[in-house]
């Protein structure tokens, strides 16, 4: 089967499942439908999966994560050096794409705390939200409103206009 | 026989003469057989249909049967390939990288597919940057170059000792400077 989601990330609230006290005779609809699902649902479906997983074990591959090397920046370029601004580049938008990730994987977790608390969200799931409020600045800071046609020259541009902007607000 | 159908044929015309109430028994007797057509219920539209008017769709039907085999001839293939493949082989699981060992390019990918395209009809993507760095190397050659060329052009003109923009003058040896016999020589 696959792997469960970290647990760790998305801490589950404590369960709060009441002792079984009956004091009917009456069947209990709740247990006879979770009966019904089980038998109709979850067992072809948990047999079906353990014969793919039996047949697909005699040819087990693995895939691996591309671990990049880092290049010099563009700022450590030579003017006039193409070859080194492409590499600088292509080493721009590889890191473009990985904080893209990071602002999605904190919004995950946001979105499952708002999921896991219901009502009381704004209260406590406070430390996720205050993150991802702050990590989305940084990101809007650093890349927002360059565009479709967003480049390493461009976000050092930006760079420069912030610690501009920054010096003329400190003098 | 021939008497029989005058009497029959004089009987109806003696009761389409006059007009027989429903209760009369003696004008049933004789016309019971010839119906009287001007007084006949005629009913349409919940009768069962007998012969349904409308244009054909022939060439509809037919163009519907051609494109459900045009597309099941490569379709059924390729869904029973598709189905195979994921069943049989299935992808691939996440691992770390073992110490010392370098991955192939297609070892980056899950799916078995991707996995057989990275490998047999795509360049690896380190070939691929290699290639785009080659082509810019060369365009920047060739862009400095030009920019030489253009630069040696200028002092040429200027300072008129290189071997560009030299206009071919007569040879100064020919010019016979003695005196001459008349003036205008």
């Amino acid at each position: 089967m696959p792997n469960d989601y970290d647990k760790g990330a998305y801490p589950e609230p404590p369960r709060q499942t009441p002792v079984i006290d009956k004091q009917t005779a009456l069947p209990n609809p709740a247990l006879i439908l979770s009966q019904v699902f089980y038998y109709t649902v979850d067992l072809p479906v948990t047999t079906f999966r353990d014969a793919v997983d039996s047949i697909r074990s005699k040819n087990k591959q693995v895939y691996y994560h591309q671990k990049f090397r880092r290049v010099p920046d563009l700022t450590e370029c030579q003017e006039g050096d193409y070859v080194c601004y492409y590499e600088a580049e292509m080493q721009w938008r590889r890191d473009y794409k990985v904080d893209q990730e990071i602002v999605k994987v904190i919004q995950e977790r946001m979105r499952a705390c708002h999921q896991r608390e219901g009502a009381s969200y704004e209260q406590n799931c406070a430390k996720e939200i205050q993150q991802f409020n702050e990590v989305t600045k940084n990101f809007m800071s650093r890349y927002g409103d360059l565009g479709a046609y967003a480049s390493g020259r461009k976000c050092l541009m930006k760079q420069k206009e912030r610690m501009l902007a920054a010096q003329a607000q400190s003098a | 026989m021939v008497g029989m159908s005058l009497l029959k044929s004089a009987a109806a015309f003696a009761a389409r003469l006059s007009l027989p109430k429903s209760g009369s028994t003696a004008a049933n007797l004789l016309t019971r057989t010839i119906p009287r057509t001007d007084k006949v219920a005629v009913r349409w539209g919940h009768g069962k249909k007998m012969f349904v008017i409308k244009p054909s769709d022939y060439y509809d039907r037919r163009f519907l049967r051609l494109v459900q085999y045009y597309v099941l001839l490569t379709g059924i293939p390729v869904a029973i390939l598709i189905t195979g493949v994921n069943i049989f082989i299935g992808e691939a699981e996440l691992a770390e990288i073992p110490e010392g060992y370098e991955p192939e390019h297609w070892e980056y990918y899950k799916h078995p597919i991707t996995r057989w395209i990275a490998r047999n009809l795509y360049d690896s993507p380190v070939k691929d940057y290699e290639k785009m760095m080659a082509a810019v190397q060369i365009e920047k050659e060739k862009a400095d170059m030009r920019i030489t060329q253009l630069e040696a052009r200028r002092e040429m003109r200027h300072a008129g000792d290189g071997p560009w923009f030299q206009i071919p003058t007569l040879n100064k040896e020919l010019i016979d400077s003695s005196p001459k016999a008349k003036p205008d020589h």
